[in-house]
């Protein structure tokens, strides 16, 4: 089953053309890694489909129901309804974790599943113990984040979107703002959850990383997809000239 | 802990420098009084007359801008034949004590009252008799003392009409008719007195007969004088306690002038000639008596008075603080999100607004609130609208400046908490009241704080509408004890209300800063 299908999605800020035509879709359990170098529009795709940002045509569905839809060539949103529902089919983990400073670790995770999905208060607690103890991170339930690393911040951010029971997880460069000797710790993680074949988008420049758990590796470069497969073929054997240029400067 | 006693201590050596001060006050006063103040004034010398440029025609500021009046031409002709030069000093008719004492001023010449106040200076003779009169605006329907009753009467703050009332030498008859008043309201200066009985928020004034046949004559047949009178008084100048000679030197000259008649030829020209009564029979018991200065009692029994006295103020200035707190923060919050409107109309709106309320005068903002309903609308407003006219105005003004700190501590936060609450499918409201709403709390603290302690002092400003809180009254209280304690009392009692402040955010934000 198709869990996000995007067809011919464009966007542009002014002159500036972003996303010049991008389709791709994400099946139950896959774990997809988007490559390439900055400016590529890697970045904006993500908060396209996450719906950060409006796109200009093009369309869009989760699990079979549309989000937006392409109409003469503009993008047609769904009411407002409809595209609540629609949003808590996913989650978003950011770059720069952006966990809310004035609440504890506990109240990150669970606020969203009691006062959103409006769910029972005790069962949402004993399950974000359970995420907490998941991420490592058993005994900083009252903690706030200004008192974590970073890596253990984005753990916080990995369980407070799981927290959701979304049906997918993106992630934006979660580890691009790390030192890279805890980038580990939240590569671990995902590791474990992709064994649990939670379904993944990650967009990300660690190599290694999306080839050991990518089922799909997109590369992406000025605002199209120019490559994508089998992690063993693009990374170890890419056919395209700025694919092999893009691997070889990450090496 | 070690924090709060170095505070305590700054406190305690802040109240002792006070305190100290005020022993100096009391102490200087003695010595100053027999030694430097009563010396003859030389030829070429400054002659200083101190008057309430509110006050024609005696002295007031006329359409050029210049001071004149009666008792400034007399003074000028004064100075003319003693060779000094005049100086006209406008004051503060709640300082004019202080000014007098201090050396500021040499004389107070200002239609003023002898009656009441006769041990309280060195007089002139007297020179002009007045009475008490009632103004009433016309079609009132009242037309004797009697009819007042039930009716708001204003005077002026420490008038002689307020004396005739109030005063120790009241008369029964005087006291009785002020109790059948609905309330006997003090303003600070007649144009006031004036704009609140056209408004319709009082119902009559009661002033000095020359000054009500001059303004009834300014300004035309909106009002009308009462025949009944209240009571009668004489003018005279005064001079600091002890200060004979150059009393004597100013009464020489006055009575020269009485002679020849260059004194009836002024009084003719500012149509006071009925009330000139220098050298008439009886007139002259206050400049006979030569008063002398007796010592005051204990200081703490005298201080202890003083706040007693300043008590009801203090609540007043109290009052006023909660509740513009009250309304201007939820109102500033509201202004905000105006101004953060996706609407450029409702942003236009609320950026005039803020530009208005912090580019004018928050004394003149109150005076709009006040009586704004009634010369923009023509609705008269009711005496207990001053109170809610402070508030209202104090309130619309703090709001806006709250508005743009909130929009800056709004601002400051970072996108991606937007983005997180949006991902995570908080509501608008939510996401405001739960994500923006207490970050921007934090951040705004400091800001606000200071913005709180400017409102403790800016409550002084509710003088304008002559609403009595802690400031009015001390100057009043400091004007009839003739002293400047009141003052420091009140200084005293802002800065203990502002060290309160500033401790009890201290506390929320050290309360606050759990994050961050």
């Amino acid at each position: 089953m198709k869990l996000l299908e995007i067809s011919h999605l464009k966007k542009s800020f002014g002159d500036l053309n972003v996303l010049r035509d991008i389709s791709m879709s994400v099946s139950e359990g896959e774990v997809v890694a988007i490559l390439g170098p900055s400016g590529s529009g890697k970045s904006t795709f993500l908060r396209c489909a996450t719906m950060l940002e409006t796109m200009d045509s093009g369309s869009m569905a989760y699990v079979g129901d549309y989000a937006v839809q392409d109409v003469d060539g503009k993008a047609v949103y769904a009411d407002k309804a409809t595209l609540h529902k629609l949003k808590n089919t996913f989650g978003l983990v950011f770059q720069n974790f952006n966990l809310f400073p004035h609440y504890s670790v506990m109240k990150n995770i669970c606020d969203a599943p009691i006062s959103v999905q409006k769910r029972n208060k005790a069962e949402v607690e004993a399950e974000a113990k359970e995420l907490i103890k998941k991420v490592g991170l058993e005994g900083k339930e009252d903690y706030y984040p200004c008192q974590l690393s970073g890596g253990q911040q984005q753990r916080v951010a990995i369980a407070r979107a799981l927290a959701m029971n979304p049906k997918m997880i993106f992630f934006d460069e979660p580890t691009s703002a790390l030192d890279p000797e805890i980038t580990a710790e939240v590569l671990k993680v995902l590791r474990q959850l992709a064994e649990e074949k939670m379904t993944m988008i990650i967009v990300t420049h660690e190599i290694d990383f999306a080839r050991k758990v990518a089922d799909r590796v997109v590369f992406m470069d000025q605002g199209l997809i120019v490559e994508e497969g089998r992690p063993e073929d693009i990374i170890d054997n890419p056919s395209n000239e700025r694919t092999r240029a893009f691997l070889q400067k990450m090496k | 802990m070690k924090k709060h006693m170095k505070k305590l201590f700054l406190l305690l050596a802040m109240i002792s420098l006070v305190a100290g001060m005020l022993m100096g006050c009391g102490g200087k006063k003695e010595s100053t009084e027999s030694s430097s103040s009563n010396v003859v004034k030389e030829e070429g010398e400054t002659f200083i007359v101190g008057f309430d440029a509110e006050f024609p025609p005696y002295g007031y500021k006329d359409d050029n801008g210049e001071y004149v009046g009666f008792d400034l031409d007399l003074a000028e002709e004064v100075c003319k034949r003693n060779g000094w030069t005049l100086k006209k000093q406008p004051i503060d008719w709640d300082s004019k004590d202080m000014e007098l004492k201090t050396g500021a001023i040499d004389c107070i010449w200002n239609g003023f009252t002898i009656n009441g106040r006769e041990s309280g200076y060195t007089w002139s003779k007297a020179y002009i008799d007045n009475s008490q009169v009632v103004i009433i605006k016309n079609g009132s329907g009242i037309e004797k003392l009697e009819d007042l009753a039930g009716k708001v009467v204003v005077v002026q703050a420490d008038s002689s009409a307020l004396a005739a009332f109030t005063g120790g030498d009241a008369t029964e008859e005087n006291i009785k008719l002020a109790e059948s008043f609905a309330d006997l309201q003090q303003v600070s200066d007649y144009n006031s007195a004036f704009l609140n009985l056209e408004a319709g928020s009082v119902d009559a004034i009661c002033m000095d007969y020359g000054v009500a046949a001059y303004q009834i004559e300014a300004r035309g047949d909106v009002f009308a004088m009462l025949d009944e009178r209240v009571s009668s008084e004489q003018y005279g100048i005064g001079f600091k306690l002890g200060n004979t000679k150059l009393r004597d030197q100013v009464q020489t000259a006055l009575d020269e002038m009485n002679e020849d008649g260059t004194l009836m030829k002024i009084a003719k020209a500012w149509g006071l000639d009925e009330s000139v009564c220098l050298g008439d029979k009886g007139t002259d018991s206050a400049y006979l008596q030569d008063a002398e200065e007796s010592d005051d009692s204990n200081l703490v029994a005298t201080l202890i008075h003083v706040v007693e006295q300043l008590s009801s103020g203090m609540i007043a200035t109290l009052i006023i603080f909660l509740c513009t707190l009250a309304c201007s923060m939820p109102l500033g919050l509201l202004i905000c999100t105006i101004r953060k409107s996706k609407f450029a109309v409702l942003q236009a709106i609320a950026k005039l607004y803020i530009s208005i309320m912090r580019g004018t005068p928050l004394m003149l903002q109150l005076l709009v609130v006040f009586f704004g309903p009634y010369y923009i609308f023509g609705i008269s407003v009711p005496a207990s609208f001053r109170f809610y006219a402070v508030i209202i105005g104090f309130s619309m003004n703090y709001a806006a400046y709250f508005a743009e700190i909130f929009r800056a501590g709004i601002e400051g936060i970072p996108r991606g908490q937007y983005e997180a609450a949006d991902v995570l499918g908080y509501s608008k409201g939510q996401t405001f009241w739960k994500i923006i709403f207490p970050q921007m709390v934090k951040r705004v603290l400091p800001p606000v704080t200071n913005e709180i302690i400017t409102l403790v002092k800016d409550t002084s400003l509710a003088f304008a509408l002559a609403y009595t809180e802690m400031f009015t009254l001390a100057k009043q209280v400091a004007a009839a004890q003739a002293s400047i304690m009141p003052l420091f009392v009140a200084g005293i009692f802002y800065y203990l209300f502002n060290f309160l402040v500033a401790f009890l955010m201290g506390r929320l934000e050290a309360k606050l800063s759990y994050y961050e």
